[in-house]
């Protein structure tokens, strides 16, 4: 059975990512300490992502905006305010949730491509605000000196203590996606992202659920958008830029939609391959691309994502070039 | 326990552009019977199945279950007041099980909140495994027993079609608009349909069907309502239906005619 071998493929993932994220900070370089707590932090704003987009269906780009609400609300309420970086989080997380539930409650009553366009206005115009709202968020030079979230004598702003956190968060982050993928509501997202008049016509509350699968997304953006902010102690607009966007998108689709593992998978590759390519300089981006496109063309449903049929590797050469079997067409 | 309450249908009309697809009907669903839904093809039959599950909105009339108005509603808030329906394409839940997509079909059956799914509470779980049971064996009634796991997108037509009915039958309904169950069915499956339709009948759920098929219909209906441009133009027992020469005229007059030609 294909099912069964997926499992046994997310596994075999799973226990590759536990693997890795217990050996980095045992090999004392702090720079993969870096990446891997940078990879947590992207990896959890994906499984929301996967979430929203792999069981709902919903194309969506509001996720930086919403963690652009946690970090810039953190900044502003620690720095500005004098409030407990924890509150601060707390506080921001729940002006996110409302914000979620103002934008999506009408989006989400749409079919079709409204909710894609109206959240690529919305990703756009949060940079462009940040950016441009001086008074508010510094614009270019942004907001520094947030401080470090501390459990009594605990400070999170040592990377090891930050990277211990991040990894928590991340794993409860999947295990509430698991939770929810395996349950009646995730089983009724399954279906209305194919079938919404089927749905509707068994009495699933379609935009309710909808916008449970939005809100859902957003307190997760909102939190890594804050955890991040505590940890570096600054917020610029860089961080919630188009291409973060792209690259959430990115991490999804690499590590494969709807599985579940995937999203951690995506991205560590999205973060870290880069990092190795350093020396390439220039052509960083250029071969970067070259190897996701290429793993889309091999695997479109990404490296974890369920496919009914593998594409062989053949099918990606010129038809010229391509062997025939039995005298047949390629 | 009371009688299950009528759906009735008040003056509905609805058009289409300049097109009008239903004018004027009236009829009552007596609870717990069986309704045939006859007429050549634009007669108006599938738009008055779409206009009762809330897919479409009537221009004038009023469509009444009990006491709740459906003109106004949405196809999930009429779902939600036990109307079900079926669609003429078939079409299963891609990407989902055969039991998964029964399941969805009791989605509306289940209590547990966001909560007690992340805490898994003991309650969460005793439900996920009753209603799993309850998919079973309408999946055994409905002859997919030996489907359950498989992909429904890979069914053949016919079982998706009784997957279809077991899906609708889930949610618990009072009525059940079927809209053409019996097409692209054998002889074999259609006798196994009308069998399945006569037992919900008998379980007091009031069933609407729309079909070409006319010995099938006639051969299972308490009541035949026949349509033709729109209007009804005869209604009642089916042999009085039968023996009626409107009816004959407009639809199973012309059907011979075609089977001459």
């Amino acid at each position: 059975m294909s099912g069964w071998i997926g499992r046994k493929l997310e596994m075999a993932a799973l226990v590759l990512v536990i693997i890795a994220v217990v050996a980095a900070p045992l090999s004392g370089s702090r720079l993969l300490v870096y990446y891997f707590t940078i990879t947590a932090l992207y990896a959890s704003v994906v499984i929301a992502l996967n979430l929203l987009l792999g069981l709902a269906g919903q194309v969506s780009f509001a996720q930086t905006t919403f963690m652009a609400i946690g970090g810039y609300g953190t900044a502003l309420m620690t720095v500005r305010l004098g409030l407990n970086p924890w509150l601060a989080t707390l506080l921001a997380m729940l002006l996110a949730t409302l914000a979620a539930f103002v934008i999506g409650r009408p989006l989400l009553r749409l079919r079709g491509h409204y909710l894609s366009m109206a959240t690529f206005a919305l990703a756009l115009g949060t940079y462009s605000f940040v950016t441009a709202a001086m008074g508010l968020t510094n614009g270019g030079i942004g907001i520094s000196g947030i401080p470090p979230l501390e459990i009594g004598d605990v400070s999170f702003a040592e990377p090891r203590t930050f990277y211990i956190l991040s990894w928590i968060f991340c794993a409860l982050v999947l295990a509430g996606y698991m939770l929810l993928a395996e349950s009646h509501v995730g089983r009724a997202w399954r279906a209305l992202a194919t079938g919404q008049d089927i749905a509707s016509t068994l009495g699933i509350d379609v935009p309710g659920l909808k916008l449970m699968a939005f809100v859902l997304a957003a307190i997760v953006a909102s939190v890594v958008g804050s955890l991040y902010v505590e940890f570096t102690s600054f917020v610029g607009p860089d961080l919630y830029d188009i291409n973060i966007i792209l690259s959430l998108f990115f991490m999804l689709f690499v590590g494969g939609r709807g599985s579940t593992v995937g999203p951690i998978i995506g991205a560590g590759i999205v973060v870290i391959v880069p990092q190795l390519m350093s020396g390439l300089e220039r052509y960083q981006n250029l071969i970067f691309f070259v190897i996701l496109l290429l793993l889309l063309l091999i695997r479109p449903a990404g490296l974890l994502g369920r496919m009914r049929e593998s594409v062989p590797l053949t099918a990606l050469l010129p038809g010229w070039l391509r062997v025939t079997r039995e005298g047949g067409t390629a | 326990m009371s009688a299950p309450p009528e759906l009735k249908l008040h003056g509905v009309t609805k058009r289409f552009g300049g097109i009008v697809a239903v004018t004027d009907v009236s009829m009552a669903l007596t609870a717990g019977s069986v309704t045939g839904l006859i007429g050549p093809n634009g007669a108006g039959k599938s738009t008055l199945i779409n206009l009762v599950s809330g897919f479409r909105r009537p221009d004038t009339g009023r469509i009444m279950f009990a006491d709740h108005d459906l003109t106004r509603l949405d196809p999930s808030a009429i779902a939600r007041l036990g109307i079900s329906r079926t669609f003429q394409q078939a079409a299963p839940l891609v990407g989902l099980s055969v039991i998964e997509n029964v399941m969805v079909g009791l989605h509306t059956r289940y209590r547990s909140g966001l909560g007690s799914i992340v805490l898994r509470s003991p309650a969460m779980r005793r439900e996920a495994r009753a209603n799993a049971q309850t998919a079973y064996a309408l999946l055994e009634q409905f002859g997919l027993a030996a489907d359950v796991h498989a992909e429904a997108s890979d069914l053949p037509f016919g079982k998706l079609r009784f997957l279809e009915l077991a899906r609708a039958i889930g949610m618990q309904p009072q009525v059940v608009l079927l809209d053409e169950p019996a097409a692209g069915l054998n002889r074999v499956e259609t006798d196994r349909l009308a069998a399945l339709i006569r037992v919900l009948r008998d379980r007091g759920i009031t069933v609407l069907l729309v079909d070409h098929d006319v010995p099938f219909v006639f051969g299972l209906c308490d009541q035949v309502v026949v349509m033709n441009f729109g209007s009804v133009i005869a209604a009642g027992k089916p042999d009085d239906v039968y023996g009626n020469p409107a009816v004959r005229e407009a639809y199973l007059g012309g059907e011979d005619q075609e089977a001459a030609a």
